[in-house]
């Protein structure tokens, strides 16, 4: 048992199912995630050729979202002679709420895509584990048992497992695709609808405008605007992203907080109700910025107002795109 | 809003706040045109933007309004089912409902951005409305929160 | 006699105007005449309209401001019709103007002189209950905005000569006299409410707290005497206990009032009530009623939720008389409850519902115009064709020609004009001129040169703003290069000087600041385009309507914001650009879906016009649902009707008939359909195009799976019964016939009334009485709904020994058998439980649509239907027969249950509306529409979802890929698309995001 012989199961499942997609000729192509070239990470990558299966793999440092791969480049995965390609793509749970989402946006053609789904045992909180390491140079990274084990060069430090992962998994609902079995090969369930539970962001709500604006502006105050949470987000695909638009400029590029405010409330506003709670965003953050903080308050919004959930299936539209006469409109100015 | 922190802002006591107010063409604007004709009187602090529609009101505008220094914005469409645009209002509820709630999640005062609905026919509600807003923001003081600062 | 290309239209309510636009959208001259002093009639006097609860004046004042403005329409107010020649085709009308005693064309309607008028007079607007000035307009937002003298209570003081800076008061101004030239006629001057006695039974007029219920909806309008509060007459208190008493001077037999029912008051009242309790929770209202009339669309919904949502309370009880409690002024009423028990109750106001009468002028008009009246004094109208005047040439809509509600009235007045224009076609556009303007100057490229004018409005601004402050800042702008001041920026002379200033300066953009843009830009952007700028190179400042008046006592505040707005203007003219107008070509060809009556007066009417028509019909021949209509109530034959229009369908060369037909494909979008049909027996196919779609694809009668239906050989349908009685003489055998209402209609399954099938149910009663007085007839009912004349017919009902009998929704009648015979046990609400024997069981089943057939067409259409399956119109009120989708009509039963008159008039509105659109060789879309980038836009299809005008679609770009495209001729540049849109892919003309942006920075 253990989260260690977890992974082992997941890997073996992923990489038959893998096969199966590729010898029976259902699938071109697989995108998965191989080992890391440095430690606390993981590769995505894409296979062609069955011999090839051994370098999928699985670990708790997979915190890419393989959506990612899909839009806006899905059209452009074509073979040589320009006809598209019939991906399979290795699906935990957000991977798969992601192309639920993307196929509502018409970004992807679920015909062409096979999930291979699994249950996701969750993904280690890459910036925490920084923290509490500091400025040490980590050269290796292993799950025992239930414990994460980093080394270094003359140091070992283990954390437990079920502390040290994003705070998103401790709470996820959806660790395998929600899907039909004819998208997705292994592990899937079809969700009508969860119960999350928001409690800490409920918390933080009881708190004063003052309060509330000092602790968002302690913790986005070193965001250099790198845009890597846009970069490594699944449904982040336009084409010219707002932070790089003109006519007008609408903010600044300046690292001054009224810019940073603007560039993290925009990407909220653009992510709500798509949202799909995979933690990408937090994971490749450089500067460790808890950006699921933010994202779990858009679920939340959602989930409340509307009663949706992103991406448990292909198509319930996100509520930005619907709206109805009975809606909740309690935030107006009325008359006293 | 505490008297201390008031005293700490050394707030000028003769200080009125700026407001931009983005009105749909059909129903707030000439709501606003009827208090006009009726004579009904308001604080001079609102600046009039018209719009076709609030569904044309993009969250841009009001983030910049606030940024760019603005002490407050309103934000007046049709009732729902009045929209001369059929279903504009009700698109553009969800989009402020949502901008509402993160505005408040990041710390800007709730008072500072004010949506309302306000009819053709109802130049005294406007007027009772822009009162009300410009007495919440009044209140709330200058929007100081966004200055530059090498300005 | 030759044909006239105009038509005169006597009386400007939303009938009259409705009627003028379709004619003058048309190409038709419209004289406009209105006998008060502004238009829009009552419509513009309710605070709310059922059964959306809309804001009456947010929906008809746009309307208003495009009849007072538009160029094929010549509008006169303060007239009287004095003498009627000619005949169809070509009439000439003698109008006398009264003098106004002030120039309307040099009045700006400014208001100095009603503010500075010292006598004071009574608003008939605001129904007596608030003080004004002897000189005035109707209301605030009057079209035309034009005052007027009331030489009635005026003194000759002089002063609002010497305040009126414009020079427009004439006090010796005499009247005119015209003689004006027509082909046609309509006539829609609408209704008199009824007034109770000086003497009545229920105190009004003697008990301060007994107010009428026109009264009622001035005190809950916002722009009404208590500014939309809910208060009483007496004290200014909020009347916790309010009865509203239905029926009064209708109904009724007494003389007082009129016989039949007023059709409307049902559901105003419930609206009164629900809008009182929603302006005022403290208000508790209770409806006291004889039957619940809620016949019409979405009725019966509203009534459920009045008394759901809003805990109104119905009583089933007539009032007979009002007493007033004298220390509280409280009303005291007594009534009969249904169950026999005699009630007191006490209330703190009581609104009298009081019914329509006709106009008080009625006769005179009928007697000028030649046509007769029926014995109510309405209009008499042709029994199919209910606009059909007794003259040729002269149509009659809305409440002159019986009591109707605002929808109905305005079909009508679109299908009035649909008749018209099957006698005037051939002279469209003769009698139009169209304005020669000179070429637009190339501006683009070239820095902006701005030109400010700034109005003083009289001292409606002036007198509040510094003005000339205003205008030194306006110099000091960017890119401004003139800032002049006027008296009057609208007055005709100022456009001169604006010209002169565009050329001497060469101004590339021009800003008036003044009063709103709602009314006065068209005027300016005229004034501009006629100097060679598009139309769109202006701007302007509202500093009057939403600065000067609203800041009175604060001039420094009030300057300085006026400096601001003045600024945001100039920042945005600096960002704006011309903007053309599309111009699509128009294909003059119609396609009418379903070949009912509705489907084929509508093909004929076309035809008569030399329009080419396709009608597309599913069953093997023509006639739809009236196959099994004998009579209708008053007496019309329906089946000689139905046979003469199926011959002249099939022998009109201008109609292609397809029978056994299915739409197969339809595309395109207004002006440019292209269909395929597939027909026959053979499966043939045909391709056809077309600029307009008239949907009339009717209903079906409900299949009852109740009361032993289709298990019991005597126990038919309604039509099944019309039929028999018709066709051969076995009633006689019959002792006893009873029939039961509301079979299929008004439960959870069909939650609506199906409005024919209480005068169905009658007209077979008495039929049978005709046939053999002896037989036993009884009707089991809910509410019986003969609305507006069918009252007659009940009332004879009841004469004739018919038996009526009301069962509660909650325990309906059951059948039982006995050795074949039938016994239908029925729990009356008066009687308790009755046990009637029936030879023959008639269940009045409801009109049902198709979900899988209506779905179908609706999603090729792209237009909605409701939950009842019924095609959703663009707007209840004041669209009734068009769709969101422009180029898209619904007339006749798929639009909601109704009676063939009606289906008859919606199919001549479609037609109008139409006409509006194929009358033109091309029609231009509106400039300030949603533009897409496409190398911004990603395709991922939020904006198809939110667009309300199916205007957006998304395509595969060659470059680009998926994207969205914006159709220009369906978009109405609402901006719900651009204010979603992540990638900025979407802008508004006329109002970008770099326009905005310009207004709301740059402030400090």
């Amino acid at each position: 048992m253990g989260i260690e012989q977890d992974n082992k199961e997941i890997i073996s499942s992923i990489r038959e199912n893998a096969k199966n997609l590729l010898s029976e000729n259902q699938v071109d192509v697989v995108i998965g995630y191989s080992e890391g070239t440095v430690p606390l990470s993981s590769t995505p990558i894409i296979i062609r050729r069955v011999e090839d299966i051994e370098k999928l793999t699985w670990n708790n440092l997979c915190y890419m979202n393989l959506a990612r791969y899909l839009a806006p480049l899905m059209p452009q995965l074509c073979d040589s002679e320009g006809k598209s390609l019939r991906i399979g793509i290795v699906a935990k749970g957000c991977v798969g709420r992601a192309i639920n989402l993307l196929a509502v946006e018409k970004q992807v053609d679920l015909d062409k895509i096979k999930m291979i789904g699994f249950n996701c045992n969750g993904i280690v909180n890459r910036s925490k584990i920084a923290l509490e390491i500091g400025e040490k140079e980590i050269l290796e990274v292993n799950i025992s048992g239930n414990e994460i084990i980093v080394k270094g060069r003359d140091w070992e430090k283990r954390f437990p497992y079920d502390q040290y992962i994003n705070e998103l998994c401790k709470v996820c609902q959806v660790k395998s695709p929600s899907s039909t079995e004819a998208n997705c090969v292994g592990e899937c369930q079809e969700l009508e609808t969860i119960n999350d539970e928001f409690s800490d962001i409920t918390e933080f709500e009881t708190k004063s405008a003052g309060e509330k604006w000092e602790y968002f502006k302690e913790i986005l105050q070193v965001c250099t605007l790198c845009y890597s949470c846009r970069q490594a987000c699944p449904v982040c695909y336009c084409n010219l992203c707002f932070v790089d638009q003109n006519k007008p400029v609408w903010f600044g590029k300046t690292t001054e907080y009224q810019d940073i405010f603007t560039f993290h409330l925009v990407r909220a506003q653009h992510l709500a109700g798509r949202c799909v709670a995979c933690g990408a965003c937090s994971s490749v953050c450089p500067v460790g910025i808890d950006l699921n903080f933010i994202t779990r308050k858009l679920e939340k919004i959602v989930k409340e107002r509307y009663n949706y959930t992103s991406g448990l299936n292909a198509e319930k539209v996100p509520p930005m795109m619907d709206f109805k006469m009975e809606d909740a409109q309690e935030f107006m100015l009325e008359e006293d | 809003m505490t008297e201390t922190v008031l005293e700490e802002k050394k707030v000028d006591k003769n200080w009125e706040p700026k407001i931009v107010a983005f009105l749909c063409n059909w129903c707030s604007y000439a709501g606003a045109d009827l208090a006009g004709v009726s004579r009904i009187q308001y604080p001079p602090n609102i600046r009039i933007v018209r719009v076709p529609c609030s569904g044309r009101v993009n969250p841009y505008f009001i983030i910049k309004s606030l940024t760019d220094g603005w002490d407050g914005v309103v934000i007046s469409g049709c009732h729902p089912g009045d929209c001369h645009y059929i279903s504009g209002n009700l698109v553009a509820r969800r989009r402020f409902a949502i901008l509402k709630e993160l505005l408040e999640f990041f710390g800007i005062e709730p008072g500072r951005v004010n949506f309302m609905w306000a009819s053709a026919a109802e130049g005294e509600r406007f007027a009772v409305l822009i009162r009300k807003a410009t007495k919440i923001v009044k209140e709330l003081g200058p929007n100081t929160k966004f200055q530059r600062e090498w300005c | 006699m030759e044909k006239v290309g105009a038509v005169m239209v006597v009386g400007a309510g939303i009938g009259g105007s409705q009627s003028a636009l379709d004619l003058g959208d048309s190409g038709y001259k419209v004289y406009l005449i209105e006998s008060t002093t502004s238009i829009g009639g009552v419509m513009a006097q309710l605070d709310k309209t059922f059964p959306t609860n809309d804001c009456a004046m947010c929906i008809v004042s746009p309307k208003l401001v495009e009849t007072g403005r538009h160029q094929n329409i010549d509008l006169s107010i303060n007239c009287e019709i004095l003498n009627v020649s000619g005949e169809a085709g070509n009439f000439t009308v003698k109008v006398k103007k009264n003098s106004l005693y002030i120039n309307p064309d040099i009045c700006t309607g400014c208001g100095v002189c009603g503010r500075n008028c010292p006598v004071e007079a009574i608003d008939l607007f605001n129904e007596g209950l608030a003080r004004y000035h002897a000189t005035s307009v109707k209301y605030p937002q009057a079209v035309p905005l034009v005052y007027a003298i009331n030489k009635e209570y005026c003194i000759g003081c002089g002063v609002c000569a010497g305040v009126c800076k414009a020079k427009a008061v004439e006090y010796d101004r005499d009247d005119e006299i015209v003689d004006i030239n027509v082909g046609a006629i309509i006539l829609a001057p609408g209704f008199d409410e009824f007034v109770p006695q000086a003497a009545n039974k229920y105190g009004y007029g003697k008990f301060k707290n007994v107010v009428t219920s026109i009264e009622f909806e001035r005190i809950l309008s916002a722009s009404g005497p208590y500014a939309g509060k809910v208060l009483r007459p007496s004290d200014g208190d909020i009347p916790e206990k309010v009865a509203f008493l239905q029926c009064i001077g209708s109904r009724d037999y007494t003389g007082e009032g009129q016989p039949y029912c007023s059709s409307v008051c049902c559901m105003y009242t419930a609206k009164e009530a629900v809008i009182a309790h929603e302006h005022q929770h403290e208000v508790k209202p209770t409806i006291f009623s004889m039957d619940i009339r809620a016949y019409g669309k979405d009725f019966d919904k509203y009534i459920i939720k009045a008394q759901e949502e809003y805990g109104v309370r119905y009583i089933r009880s007539r009032i007979s008389s009002v007493t007033e409690i004298p220390e509280t002024k409280d009303l005291r009423l007594r009534y009969e409850t249904e169950d026999g028990k005699v009630i007191e109750e006490d209330f703190n106001m009581v609104v009298l519902s009081v019914g329509l009468n006709p106009p008080n002028d009625a006769k005179y008009l009928a007697e000028k115009f030649g046509i007769e009246l029926n014995e109510y004094s309405f209009a008499k109208t042709d029994i199919f064709n209910p606009v059909q005047t007794t003259k040729a040439g002269i149509f009659a809509c809305g409440a002159f020609s019986q009591p109707k509600d605002i929808p109905e009235t305005v079909t009508q007045a679109s299908a009035a004009a649909g008749c018209v224009n099957q006698l005037l076609y051939e002279k469209r556009g003769t009698l139009i001129t169209e304005k020669s303007l000179p070429p637009e100057i190339f501006v683009a490229g070239q820095p902006p040169r701005i030109g400010v004018f700034i109005c003083h409005c009289g001292i409606n601004i002036g007198g509040y703003v510094d003005v000339p402050e205003v205008t030194r800042y306006a110099k000091t702008l960017p890119n401004v290069v003139m800032s002049d001041r006027n008296l009057y920026t609208c007055s005709a002379d100022t456009q001169g000087i604006i010209k002169e200033k565009i050329e001497e300066f060469h101004l590339n953009r021009v800003i008036v600041a003044s009063c709103t843009p709602r009314t006065h830009e068209p005027l300016f952007q005229e004034t501009i385009r006629e100097a060679g700028l598009n139309r769109y190179l202006f701007q302007m400042a509202n500093i009057r309507d939403q600065c000067s008046w609203v800041h009175m006592k604060q001039p420094e505040q009030a300057t300085q914001k006026a400096k601001d707005l003045v600024r945001m203007a100039v920042n945005k003219a600096r960002q704006i650009a011309p903007i053309d107008r599309i111009k699509l070509p128009v294909t003059k060809k119609a396609l009418v879906i379903g070949g009912g009556i509705t489907g084929m007066v509508a093909a004929l009417n076309f035809a008569s016009q030399q329009i080419d028509t396709y009608l597309v019909e599913r069953e093997a021949e023509l006639g739809g649902f009236a196959k099994y209509i004998y009579h209708t109530l008053e007496g019309g034959d329906v089946q000689a009707y139905l046979k003469d229009l199926i011959n002249q369908v099939k022998s009109n060369k201008f109609i292609n008939v397809y029978t056994n037909a299915e739409l197969e494909e339809l595309n395109g979008y207004i002006g440019n359909f292209k269909s395929t049909v597939i027909y026959g027996e053979k499966n043939e196919r045909a391709e056809f195009d077309h600029g307009v779609v008239v949907v009339a694809t009717g209903a079906n009668e409900y299949k009852p799976k109740e009361y032993l239906y289709g298990q019991n050989e005597n126990v038919i349908l309604q039509s099944e019964f019309e039929e028999m009685l018709n066709t051969d003489s076995i009633i006689k055998n019959k002792k006893s016939v009873v029939m039961i209402q509301c079979v299929g209609s008004r439960n959870e399954e069909h939650p609506y009334c199906s409005k024919m099938c209480c005068a169905e149910a009658i007209k077979n009663a008495l039929l049978v009485k005709k046939i053999n007085p002896s037989t036993e007839v009884t009707i089991l009912f809910r509410d019986i709904r003969t609305y507006g004349f069918k009252e007659k017919y009940y009332r004879k009902a009841r004469e004739e020994g018919i038996i009526f009998i009301r069962y509660d929704e909650n325990s309906p009648p059951e059948i039982s058998t006995e050795n074949s015979s039938l016994n239908v046990n029925v729990n009356s609400v008066k009687a308790g439980n009755l046990s009637i024997p029936a030879d023959l069981l008639v269940l009045s089943a409801g009109i049902v649509a198709s979900h899988e057939d209506n779905e179908e067409l609706a999603k090729m259409l792209k237009v909605p239907l409701n939950d009842d399956n019924f095609y959703l119109e663009a707007h209840v009120k004041l669209r009734p027969v068009d769709f969101a989708t422009e180029g898209v009509f619904v007339a006749g039963l798929a639009h909601c249950p109704k009676t063939i008159e009606d289906s008859i008039s919606q199919a001549n509105a479609a037609v109008s509306r139409a006409c509006t659109i194929l009358s033109k060789d091309e029609i231009e879309a509106e400039g300030k529409t949603a533009v897409i980038d496409v190398a911004r836009c990603i395709g991922c299809g939020m904006c198809v979802e939110n667009c309300a005008y199916n205007a957006i679609e998304l395509i595969e770009d060659r470059r680009f890929g998926l994207v969205a495209s914006i159709n220009q001729a369906l978009c109405k540049g609402c901006g719900a698309c651009s204010g979603n849109c992540r990638c900025s892919a979407i802008d508004i003309l006329g109002f970008t995001a770099e326009q905005i942006y310009a207004m709301i920075t740059g402030r400090l």
